[in-house]
């Protein structure tokens, strides 16, 4: 799943977070579709909310996805760039 | 179908700390029975619709907790479907009445949400989306947002249309004593309201509520006329958002509505009064559409535009308030759709009565649009 290049077809920006997510809020989450035509759903990082558009280029790349408590697991998942 | 919709109870809707959900059942039932005018020792089973009281209270076995709680020494199911849970268990209620398993049920949507933080509830209503939404930080306001902005990309539908829901719906439910906000609101103050996932803002968006709603139903002929439940039809489609082919629609309504329309031999220019799933604007917009009383793209301007509020000639939406402004207990909502339709339908909902209602129509959703159930009622 790493290194996949796609588009965004639809996003929103997050500003009333799930309890776990509280410190990144406010975050967007977008709606990609990946080069093949599979679509995911995922957090866009490296970028500010306003350069988020339609049909913007992003590749899949691995992130840490939450802050765990002390004792716990970090947990990692995929998100996605713009390549600009 | 020769089934009677004979009682409906609904609770106050609200922040109700004082009142546990025990209680709530207790009221939203006797209400029904009385509305029934049936003894309780006539009810066969009981099914309770309810999405949370697991996460957020610690509490499973519902259909024992509630059979006790009401008095009933019968059987008795908890059904889940995330929001949905409340239409999927009339849905099986009646479903059992069809199959002659029993005669007379009850149904129960029951849900307390309010004890609990407002993040809390959050990630407790994303147990109704997948693990990678989890991952993603998304919530529920997030999915329908997603939804909307795609909507409006397609059909160019503006935030001031959609803002057009909530300022109708709060208008009927300052008609309804039961509803959570009894309080009017102008396309002004959605537009100014705190952004919640954009282009969503807290005043697209239901909120969190307590509540109960109840109905009975019966396949034996009512003493007093009563409306009958002619289509009840239930369709699913992908968990997540993602795996969804089109992000301007929510496919399940339209099959669930196809196959509902098909049992009831009716269309959808016939329906007089729909209580539609109105979680966030967008959803109403989208339900309008994908019922079929709309073509794409067309209904967040006529919902501007007053042609579904209360005193127009055609179809009536949300004259309970919706779940925007009636308020939006999950598990209890679905039910309290049916009761609203009930009450139209049998002429006591007063100041907010539309007149000559014969056949109305209920959409409950579950998750972002992976459960659809529709309901045809008809008098």
């Amino acid at each position: 799943m790493l290194g996949r290049t796609g588009r965004i077809v639809s996003w929103t920006i997050i500003r009333v977070p799930p309890g776990d997510f509280s410190y990144q809020a406010p975050y967007p989450v977008a709606i990609v579709k990946l080069a093949g035509g599979r679509k995911i759903i995922a957090q866009v990082v490296d970028c500010e909310t306003e350069e988020i558009r339609f049909g913007l280029k992003v590749v899949t790349v691995v992130r840490r996805t939450s802050r765990p408590e002390v004792s716990e697991v970090i947990p990692y998942g995929i998100k996605v760039k713009p390549i600009f | 179908m020769n089934i009677y919709a004979i009682g409906s109870g609904v609770t106050k809707f609200g922040e109700l700390w004082g009142t546990s959900p025990r209680i709530l059942a207790k009221k939203a039932f006797a209400e029904a029975l009385d509305d029934a005018g049936i003894p309780k020792g006539r009810v066969e089973a009981l099914f309770v619709g309810n999405m949370l009281s697991g996460i957020l209270g610690g509490q499973e076995h519902l259909g024992a907790l509630f059979a006790q709680e009401l008095g009933l020494n019968a059987p008795a199911f908890k059904i889940e479907g995330a929001c949905a849970s409340g239409g999927l268990a009339l849905h099986n209620a009646v479903n059992s009445v069809l199959s002659n398993q029993y005669q007379t049920v009850a149904v129960l949507g029951v849900e307390k949400m309010t004890d609990h933080k407002p993040e809390d509830v959050a990630t407790a209503l994303m147990g109704a989306g997948t693990d990678v939404e989890r991952m993603s930080g998304a919530t529920f306001p997030g999915l329908y947002a997603i939804l909307a902005r795609a909507h409006m990309a397609e059909y160019r539908t503006t935030e001031e249309e959609l803002a057009g829901v909530s300022v109708k719906n709060h208008f009927h439910a300052s008609l309804n004593p039961k509803a959570q906000f009894t309080l009017r609101v102008t396309v002004e103050q959605v537009m100014k309201s705190t952004l919640i996932a954009d282009p969503l803002k807290l005043l697209d968006c239901s909120p969190i509520s307590d509540g109960a709603a109840a109905v009975i139903i019966t396949s034996r002929k009512p003493a007093k006329k009563s409306p009958k439940v002619v289509a009840s039809a239930v369709a699913t489609d992908t968990l997540g958002l993602a795996e969804r082919e089109s992000l301007t629609e929510l496919a399940a309504t339209k099959k669930a509505a196809k196959k509902a329309f098909t049992l009831a031999g009716v269309s959808p220019s016939d329906i007089d009064i729909a209580e539609v799933h109105d979680c966030f604007s967008i959803a109403e917009t989208l339900a309008l559409e994908d019922i079929g009383f709309y073509p794409k793209g067309r209904a967040a301007g006529a919902v501007a535009r007053g042609e579904v509020t209360l005193g127009s000639k055609g179809l009536v939406v949300n004259t309970s308030g919706g779940l925007k402004a009636c308020g939006h207990p999950v598990g209890a909502t679905g039910v309290k759709q049916v009761a609203e339709l009930i009450k139209q339908l049998t002429g006591k909902s007063g100041r907010r009565q539309v007149k000559g209602a014969k056949l109305g129509l209920a959409q409950n959703v579950g998750g972002s649009g992976a459960t659809a159930v529709i309901h045809i009622l008809k008098i």
